[in-house]
């Protein structure tokens, strides 16, 4: 049942970008680079956030203030303070589709786990920061959201007070609350970085950023949206005040959309559940090859006799399942005589696509059950050894 | 590398069309009912395809081989590009064709005799478009390279 149903949405995600393509050429189709964009989008937070950062003051008093001077009285300043802001959320639906398309299009288990994993961390990661960034304007939002967070926090069982006075800065909002926000909103910006790391350190060659017209067209939607829809902050945070409500996104705030009819700490406990939910989707489902539909050709074997070395291989292997050793002993064929290295398969990274045996041209590496003379085999007997036509 | 003998093109009769051996990628056109048991195309008995794992899998001496072994001439078909399940199959295996095909045209055999699609899931009647079309080209060239 799940089964059918994954491979439905895999269906439609590809139904998707056939009617993608009848508009833009393959290669522009902006859900083939969902983490190269949502890459840009990092980059241009990161650029804008260092000039807001600038201008900002993190005390109590001073917060709001200079977030209206940053806006009012900087030029361009409110053009920035809208980039930062209208980026965060590109940020977030591209990484949201780049969630949902690898999930749909069967990328996520197995070799590729740790991807899934590391996506995970850093999809976590991501919300938190957007999330504090709201928390730093310190206007009547900000202040509410805090103190339903705080709510959340201290309803957590056992470590809830102390989660809370870590959030804060303090028993309280003090004059410690606002560079904590401050160090909590650049903090796991940073930690980004690291986890992206963990991300791309399986990958050979990842698709780190999208082509040049979707890299233009994004910064030029973000001027245009940030010009003429400007970010702008609620009422200044008071005291004592209780906001109503206010246009949240729903993408970065639904838990605080729920606490409307939830108890935060069970919104709270919902997002650890789904988020604990994420993390054991690549291990959900128990299939051997043959019941996903797969040959299973095996993982591929290096014919060490005829091993050269040449790191061909090694150079193409998409997942970095191959690794070059000192050759301990020299191979049999002419060519691999003299070879100084060879080529090892690291299993638990081979996805038995084959790519390494396209790259070899000595024969050195084989799909066990996909063999090269077989194909050879079979390409003779179709290019007409028997040729049936001509009777 | 063994160089091509001249005229092994087309060693069937002017009327015969062309006979092709073709690699399909499993993750690109759906191959349910596309192909018969002995690996010809259903409706095309001299297109031969052989189902890979990913069209990077496909090592150029193969393309080779069914060029000398008789083809008149010989495709590689995998997903569209930038949709590659192992992300860059069919980035590489384009890379490789293009080689093959300069060192082709270097022994006087003509590069068009080998082609490359990029077709997805749903795209099964453009891909068959596209190999008759091939066809079609290859029989039009006729055999007198």
């Amino acid at each position: 049942m799940y089964r059918r149903l994954l491979s439905t949405l895999q269906s439609a995600t590809l139904r998707l970008d056939v009617w993608i393509q009848r508009v833009l050429p393959q290669d522009f189709n902006p859900l083939y680079y969902t983490g190269g964009l949502a890459n840009l989008f990092l980059t241009i937070l990161v650029v804008s956030g260092i000039l807001i950062f600038l201008y900002y003051e993190p005390s109590l008093e001073g917060a709001y203030a200079s977030v209206e001077f940053l806006t009012r009285d900087v030029p361009y300043g409110v053009v920035f303070r809208g980039i930062h802001r209208y980026a965060a959320d590109a940020y977030m639906v591209a990484i949201l589709l780049h969630l949902f398309r690898n999930w749909f299009t069967d990328r996520y288990r197995e070799a590729r786990d740790s991807q899934w994993l590391s996506g995970m961390f850093l999809l976590v990661v991501s919300g938190f920061t957007g999330f504090t960034g709201y928390l730093l304007v310190w206007d009547e939002r900000a202040q509410l959201l805090a103190s339903l967070t705080v709510q959340a926090l201290r309803s957590v069982p056992l470590v809830g007070g102390w989660l809370a006075r870590v959030f804060l800065g303090g028993p309280g909002v003090s004059d410690t609350t606002l560079p904590r926000f401050l160090f909590l909103h650049v903090g796991p910006a940073m930690t980004l970085y690291v986890l992206l790391w963990w991300h791309y350190v399986r990958l050979r060659h990842p698709k780190i950023w999208p082509p040049a017209v979707w890299v233009l067209f994004s910064l030029g939607l973000l001027f245009i949206l940030a010009s003429a829809l400007p970010a702008a902050s609620g009422r200044p945070a008071q005291p004592g005040a209780s906001p109503e409500g206010f246009p949240v996104d729903w993408f970065f705030l639904w838990p605080y959309v729920l606490a409307r009819w939830l108890a935060p700490g069970w919104a709270l406990a919902l997002v650890a559940a789904l988020v604990a939910y994420g993390m054991v989707i690549p291990y959900t489902v128990r299939e051997t090859p043959e019941q996903r539909g797969l040959r299973a050709l095996g993982q591929a074997v290096v014919v060490e006799e005829n091993c050269t070395g040449c790191e061909l291989c090694y150079y193409d292997c998409p997942y970095n399942a191959i690794y070059m050793v000192p050759s301990p002993y020299p191979g049999k064929s002419r060519a691999a005589a003299n070879r100084k290295l060879l080529a090892v398969v690291v299993d638990s990274r081979c996805v038995e696509c084959g790519i390494c045996i396209g790259a070899c041209p000595f024969e050195a590496l084989e799909l066990p059950r996909m063999l090269d003379k077989d194909v050879q085999q079979r390409i003779q007997r179709g290019a007409g050894a028997a040729a049936p036509a001509t009777s | 590398m063994a160089t091509l003998p001249e005229g092994t093109s087309h060693t069937q009769s002017d009327t015969a069309p062309p006979r092709v051996v073709g690699f399909l990628c499993d993750w690109a056109v759906r191959s349910e009912g596309l192909l018969n048991p002995d690996d010809t195309l259903v409706g095309m008995p001299h297109v031969t395809v052989l189902r890979v794992p990913c069209s990077g899998f496909v090592k150029p001496s193969w393309l080779e081989l069914a060029l000398r072994s008789g083809a008149a001439g010989t495709f590689v078909c995998g997903c569209p590009m930038g949709d590659c399940l192992n992300r860059e199959g069919n980035w590489i295996v384009e890379d490789r064709i293009d080689q093959l095909r300069k060192r082709l045209s270097r022994q006087k055999v003509d590069p068009e005799r080998v082609a490359f699609f990029a077709f997805g899931l749903h795209d099964r009647e453009p891909f068959l478009r596209a190999v008759a079309e091939f066809v079609e080209k290859l029989r039009a060239s006729g055999g007198t390279r």
